[in-house]
């Protein structure tokens, strides 16, 4: 599968993204429910942050986006620098599913490059609890299989 | 013992006489039609009616289910914990419903063909781990397992719950020993200091405090572990263990944290005694971080090798470190228990973690 067409970021780019993601329903659906409202914020050089919506409902999954924190209301914002955003799916675009040092987790764990923020302790527990779906959305940028493997 | 076996009754029914109390005298509501929401019919679907109504304090002690037409003469089946906040929270009937959903298998999930052959000071801090992880998973079920059979049948998703995590850490005690014996090493050591805070959490003399000792503070800290497992994984097989396992743990720190929530909010006059139960709990994390067999293989992982561990010394830990500490007392604020001006931790472990040293009791 080519890479997304849609310039990254954009509204576009984030729902081809989860249209790929969602493209094997059963697939994605061993992954698990989750409940849980993700903000997707890219920082540009000039420190203007845009932020994209994704919203986990069970089973359901969508982008929405460009908006703003206070109307989306995330549970957790992940934010990061143009740069560091593009270096992350530039490798996953490359590679396929993110190695441990590209995954959202390795990528946030030191506060650098990407930082995850919440209100509150639920709000970041929530990216723990749902990691895997999580990384099979943002995995879903590369040319391999979208999902892993976590079978029935 | 006597189950009141009526004889009388056979010789009834084996003529059609039957009985039908059952079916004519009923008190329990009729007529309810839980509908399904778009992942199923799940447990909030059912909280409907008289059949959602959680009693303060159960009523009986009875195995009978909530809502049922229960017979004057149930025995007591003895339950020492009766009242809905020793172990509520609001997220429980979720929580459950997550946990059925995103169970997996340590079999058969776990690309174990991937494995990697690492130099062998790494393999061998991997399978270190492993066996710290292995040895403190099982408390995890042990303790809710301890009480599940303590507490009142009237907060059944309560128990539900406590179940799947029952199920949850065999699968983590499972994956942590198939680790260590898949790659070429096998178990490293077990030492007396864990051992000890294993029996602090299971000799708990309330609910109450072995959850506030486990659920928030002790799942906490390997919750974190799990995390920087991920991040450090060597291939894929460590970073799916690590991750599949961070689902699960954080289901079970949410629950903890949710539960203390729920039992401040009924109880505020609480807080005295979860602060106490925390300040002992709180030399666990001092002895994390005082514990070779935890702190030296993280080390090395992160660092990649003896030497380079070696080299950077506490550094090495500093994520780990501001992680376990930084989540905690956020969970204890989200719960409504300040922490941050009583941390029982030495200066060196809280030194450069936000919002902790300033504040910290002598
Ligand atoms: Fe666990
Ligand atoms: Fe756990």
């Amino acid at each position: 599968m080519a890479p997304i067409a849609a310039p990254f970021p954009s509204g576009p780019w984030f729902e081809e993204l989860v249209a790929r993601a969602t493209a094997d329903t059963a697939a994605m659906e061993r992954l698990g429910i989750a409940e849980f409202r993700l903000g997707a914020e890219v920082v540009g050089a000039s420190g203007a942050r845009r932020l994209f919506g994704l919203e986990f409902d069970g089973y359901d999954i969508t982008a929405t986006g460009p908006t703003d924190e206070a109307a989306f209301a995330p549970d957790v914002v992940f934010s990061g620098s143009l740069e560091a955003w593009t270096e992350m799916i530039g490798w996953i675009e490359a590679n396929g599913p993110a190695d441990s040092a590209h995954s959202l987790n390795g990528l946030s764990i030191a506060g650098v490059p990407f930082q995850v923020r919440s209100s509150d302790a639920m709000g970041s527990d929530k990216f723990y609890r749902y990691m895997g779906t999580l990384q099979a959305v943002f995995d879903a940028a590369s040319a391999d299989a979208p999902v892993p493997a976590v079978a029935n | 013992m006597s189950l009141g076996l009526d004889l009388g009754y056979l010789e009834r029914s084996a003529r059609g006489e039957f009985d039908l109390g059952w079916l004519r005298n009923t008190d329990s509501e009729w007529g309810v039609r839980a509908v399904p929401s778009k992942t199923g019919l799940t447990l909030r679907d059912i909280s409907i009616g008289s059949y959602g109504v959680i009693p303060e304090h159960a009523p009986r002690r009875t195995m009978a289910p909530r809502g049922s037409d229960i017979e004057s003469d149930v025995p007591d089946m003895g339950y020492t914990v009766n009242d809905k906040a020793e172990v509520w929270s609001d997220n429980v009937l979720d929580l459950y419903e997550e946990a059925v959903s995103r169970q997996w298998s340590a079999t058969r999930d776990i690309p174990w063909s991937e494995l990697v052959p690492l130099d062998p000071d790494v393999e061998h801090a991997m399978c270190q781990l492993a066996t710290v992880l292995s040895e403190v998973e099982m408390v995890a079920a042990d303790f809710p397992a301890k009480w599940l059979w303590r507490i009142n049948h009237d907060f059944v998703e309560a128990k539900m719950f406590l179940c799947t995590q029952v199920m949850d850490e065999a699968r983590h005690t499972e994956v942590f020993r198939k680790r260590a014996l898949a790659n070429g090493g096998g178990l490293g050591r077990a030492t007396a200091v864990i051992e000890r805070f294993l029996q602090l959490i299971l000799d708990a003399e309330t609910y109450d405090e072995g959850s506030a000792l486990m659920h928030l503070l002790g799942e906490g800290i390997v919750l974190s572990l799990f995390r920087a497992g991920a991040a450090l994984a060597p291939s894929p097989v460590e970073q799916q263990i690590f991750r599949l396992c961070m689902q699960d743990e954080a289901r079970h720190v949410a629950y903890g944290t949710m539960h203390l929530r729920y039992r401040l909010a009924k109880d505020p006059s609480m807080a005295a005694d979860f602060h106490d139960y925390l300040d002992r709990g709180e030399e666990m994390i001092a002895m994390i971080f005082s514990t070779p067999e935890i702190v030296e293989p993280t080390a090395i992982l992160a660092a990649g090798s003896v030497e380079a561990a070696c080299a950077l010394g506490a550094e090495a830990g500093d994520v780990l470190r501001h992680q376990i500490i930084g989540d905690y007392l956020k969970r204890c604020d989200h719960a409504g228990l300040d922490r941050r001006g009583r941390l029982h931790l030495p200066d060196a472990i809280i030194e450069g973690v936000p919002g902790a040293k300033a504040e910290v009791a002598a």
